[in-house]
């Protein structure tokens, strides 16, 4: 393969092969508004309609009929962020498929799988998703076990504790591959004391530990109608959806008020460089990220950074590819991300090389960086970037499923339909000096952040020329807090 | 690449509710120009993008030892250079026309994959055309091409269990057939093959009567015919490459390999069983006795293995292929649980459809889940792409994909049973363990 790929790819394919998407049946209030969609080359917002049912659900409804698919997408504000143990959110998000409405974990999983149906539930950092795939056809039969996961889960004893034992050795897998893990070390490292240092994942010994009842409280806390979005995007007749998701949720009641800590305070003071060495005795390359604080998400100048951010680490031609890749044969792939959440973000150069290599790698790495500031960036450059950032936008908002997120994320992030309908302008907008406006304000230059997860051995020396070393086996639990 | 993703026109009356906008056979044209070159073109305008998917006939099947990986690492220099796009022209040329581009190469073929906005599509025709007609392999680039291979050698070692076991595992299923070799080949022989090795090879498989091109997304049919005509027509044919001549022996015994890697956490097993090339009528059943077994959490292994806390995931794979290749049955065990007991347990759920058969119940649910992911890949114009190359490549046409869905409605319980019966056997076996230790003698 080319390029490194996306690292959604099963596991079997990676073995295999180098390569590189108004209601007349109840009596409830609702408020319905219409977003039109633009018409011109440029690509904008497809249309959708908003409904918010008097319990403050907010359902967002967008009809496709591209193929006979409809997705579901329910969004609840509260992730890793809001764990009082590690993993707390995600691990009761998982649970939701244990059995919910008088219906088996198997029973449900065996409806669900005779129709080539999928629910999937995951708690990230900021939010706790309940996503659902399923053919037009089965509405009637996926809708009502989707409305028992979300709202009435069974949280069944036998089958939490064998999903604990799972995740348990789940996670000591997971630290077989650095790349899945090296970000919650990261994570970690700039954050510390901070709620986004969280794994979603959890540890080892948080799940352990992890009763029922802490979930029980976790969903009773956060799952409520007026802290959730409701996306649905597919195949459809808009009116008689409305009427049919109206009367499903319109008994979910509120029940709490929802804690929300407040995120952008306390965010961490770097004031020296530090290194998390993660030692995994039998590698045979170094992996590593370098960097400190982001952004976040709603920040008015992401698109600029995501310009910026294309020219130094974006893309196949970015500069620190073409430097350690291209040019010194030192990695099949270097990048760098803004890496953001709803307040706060970090940024981080990634990339791995065989052990021997690792000084040269990191070292070729911070010189490429420098650049932004010692070179800065020329006009083809920039234009180039800016045609390649346009071109590629698109894609992102093809399916069902990519659309479902998009309105997730909007609701998640505070972030509106502006986002995407004036992305091309705001591209377009961007001249050399802001540019080098972006780079002075939000590219960390100093105290730089590093972690390396490699053969402790062999690269201890090394790791002590770029800051406070810290040193962890990668076996022991948690990501290095 | 695992995508199974196949079409389905429907039973009758089965499905009858239908959208009316999802892909037919009308949608689907093609042309083939003079040199042989056959280019599918889907118009779809869902999005202001298009895409193009080159597939050449040229895998690792087609290499023998000393140049073992050479597919691959050609894959790589097809972006190093040619007449009128020098070294790194091709991808500055295309990201500044806001495309972007990957490829891979399997077993069987080298796919090249462009995404672009559709108003850079004659952009895209003129660098594919230069780097085919006229690639320029630049001896340096050669060189530092060697080290990144090296890396994503090495990377995925690093990263990918799967990718460790599964090479082990080929090496012992095949013993003549160059399916033995991984797709990136023998770290030696990235060490050292020649600009010569490379040269011939180009011109021996990158001959456009060598190749299938799909073109979907934004774009216009004749356009795309007078921009094919125009960039591809010239560029010549040559003699087809030779067949590959060596078919594996039959495998006459169970066949076992173990690998040793310290930072395994519990046993990883692999079964890989001989079964036919993807041509062949057996085809559709065993791909859904694949799916039976572990395809979503009602399947076989995830009822009997994972649920009773034997393993912790469990998985099939049966790449599609030009030659006899292997169905992958593979596992991680639970904590606690040895190699031997999971190997066991692997074994017995295959050995109980062999001798037991599976339920209409389970037949219908893999058929109803071939249909929604046929839905599901044809959401995107690169899900379009990929399907009617790969239908075109290993089922002859890409026509056969509309008539997928008879054949995977003709099979029955008792064709599962049978194909069980005859390829998933002992005899026919190969076993490979992955673990931190191996077991000392007795």
């Amino acid at each position: 393969m080319k390029n490194q790929q996306s690292m959604k790819l099963s596991m079997l394919v990676l073995a295999c092969t180098l390569g590189l998407s108004a209601c007349s049946t109840t009596q409830m209030a609702s408020n319905t508004t219409n977003t039109v969609a633009n018409t011109g080359h440029s690509f904008a917002m497809p249309a959708y309609e908003t409904l918010t049912l008097d319990n403050g659900l907010t359902i967002k409804l967008m009809v496709r009929p591209q193929v006979p698919l409809i997705t579901f997408n329910a969004v609840v504000k509260a992730g890793a962020v809001n764990d009082t143990s590690a993993g707390l959110a995600n691990m009761t998000a998982n649970s939701l498929m244990l059995g919910a409405g008088g219906k088996t974990k198997a029973q449900i999983e065996q409806e669900l799988d005779f129709i080539g149906a999928k629910i999937v539930t995951q708690g990230a950092m900021d939010g706790s998703y309940v996503s659902s795939n399923f053919m037009s056809k089965d509405l009637q039969t996926v809708l009502p076990i989707f409305n028992d996961v979300l709202r009435h889960p069974d949280f069944n004893d036998t089958e939490f504790a064998k999903l604990q034992q799972r995740n348990v050795v789940g996670l000591a897998q997971a630290k077989e591959s650095p790349r899945q893990v090296i970000g919650r070390y990261y994570n970690q490292l700039v954050f510390g004391e901070h709620p986004y240092a969280n794994a979603p994942s959890g540890n080892a010994k948080s799940i352990a530990q992890m009763t029922i009842n802490q979930l029980r409280a976790f969903h009773k806390s956060y799952y409520q109608p007026s802290n959730t979005e409701l996306s649905v995007v597919g195949d459809f007749n808009l009116n008689e959806m409305k009427a049919l998701l109206t009367k499903t949720f319109a008994d979910w009641q509120n029940t709490e008020a929802v804690l929300r800590p407040d995120l952008s305070q306390n965010l961490p003071q770097l004031t020296t460089s530090r290194v998390l060495l993660v030692d995994k005795p039998d590698a045979i390359e170094t992996t590593f990220l370098i960097g400190g604080v982001g952004v976040r998400k709603d920040n008015a100048d992401f698109v600029g950074l995501t310009v910026v951010n294309t020219i130094l680490g974006g893309r196949f031609t970015s500069w620190l590819n073409d430097e350690l890749r291209v040019n010194a044969g030192l990695t099949y792939g270097a990048r760098s991300a803004f890496v953001s959440y709803a307040d706060a973000g970090v940024f981080r150069i990634s990339s791995f090389t065989k052990t021997q290599t690792t000084k040269a790698a990191m070292d070729l790495a911070l010189k490429t960086y420098s650049r932004l500031w010692e070179q800065g960036i020329d006009q083809a450059t920039l234009d180039s970037a800016k045609a390649y950032v346009k071109g590629q936008f698109p894609p992102q908002f093809e399916t069902n499923g990519q659309l479902a997120g998009l309105m997730s994320d909007q609701y998640i992030y505070g972030v509106d339909d502006d986002y995407i309908n004036a992305f091309q302008a705001r591209v377009d907008g961007l001249t050399l000096e802001q540019t080098q406006a972006l780079v002075a304000k939000y590219f960390p230059k100093e105290k730089l952040q590093y972690v390396l997860i490699g053969n402790a051995d062999k690269i201890r020396a090394l790791a002590k020329q770029y800051g406070e070393v810290t040193e962890v086996a990668i076996t022991d639990s948690g990501f290095g807090g | 690449m695992k995508r199974t993703l196949l079409a389905f026109a429907l039973v009758a009356g089965l499905f009858t509710t239908l959208s009316t906008q999802a892909t037919t056979r009308a949608d689907v044209d093609s042309f083939t120009l003079d040199n042989g070159m056959k280019i599918m073109v889907l118009e779809d305008s869902t999005i202001p993008n298009a895409n193009m998917y080159l597939f050449w006939k040229v895998g690792s099947r087609n290499e023998v030892p000393g140049i073992t990986g050479i597919s691959h690492f050609f894959e790589h220099m097809m972006f190093n250079g040619s007449k009128k796009y020098g070294p790194k022209m091709f991808d500055r040329t295309m990201e500044a026309a806001g495309g972007a581009n990957n490829a891979y190469t399997t077993e069987n073929v080298t796919v090249y994959t462009d995404w672009f906005p559709a108003n850079a599509l004659e952009t895209i025709f003129d660098l594919e055309a230069d780097r085919i007609a006229h690639l320029d392999i630049d001896p340096d680039m050669v060189e530092s091409e060697r080290g990144v291979v090296q890396s994503e050698r090495t990377t995925g070692l690093e990263n990918s269990n799967w990718r460790a076991i599964s090479e082990a595992v080929k090496g012992v299923a095949f013993q003549a057939h160059p399916y033995r070799w991984s797709v990136i080949g023998y770290e030696s022989d990235i060490a050292a093959w020649s600009l010569e090795d490379l040269q011939q090879y180009h011109k021996t498989y990158y001959a456009p009567n060598n190749a299938v091109v799909v073109i979907a997304g934004d774009v216009k049919l004749d356009n795309v015919k007078k921009l094919a005509k125009q960039y591809f027509g010239p560029i010549p044919a040559q003699v087809p490459p030779k067949a590959v001549r060596t078919v594996e022996p039959l495998q006459k015994g169970e066949r076992r390999v173990f690998l040793q890697k310290a930072s395994v956490s519990t046993p990883n097993v692999m079964l890989a069983y001989h079964v036919p090339a993807t041509s062949h009528a057996d085809y559709y059943a065993l791909d859904l006795l694949s799916a039976i077994l572990s395809q979503g959490n009602s399947s076989r292994l995830y009822k009997n293995l994972i649920d009773k806390q034997i393993a912790v995931a469990a998985d099939t794979h049966m790449p599609m292929s030009f030659d006899p290749n292997l169905m992958y049955i593979m596992s991680v065990a639970n904590q606690g649980v040895s190699a031997e007991q999971l190997e066991q347990a692997l074994i017995a759920q295959v050995n109980l459809i062999g001798a037991q058969g599976v339920t209409q119940q389970e037949l219908d649910k893999v058929k109803n889940a071939k249909l929604i992911n046929f839905y599901r890949s044809m959401e995107t114009i690169n899900g379009k792409a990929n399907t009617l190359g790969t239908y075109e490549l290993f089922f002859g046409s890409y026509e056969q994909l509309f008539n997928a869905p008879q054949a995977y409605n003709k099979v029955t319980v008792a064709d599962i049973q049978r194909v069980a019966q005859t390829y998933l056997i002992k005899a026919n076996r190969s076993v490979g363990v992955l673990a931190a230790n191996e077991e000392a003698d007795q």
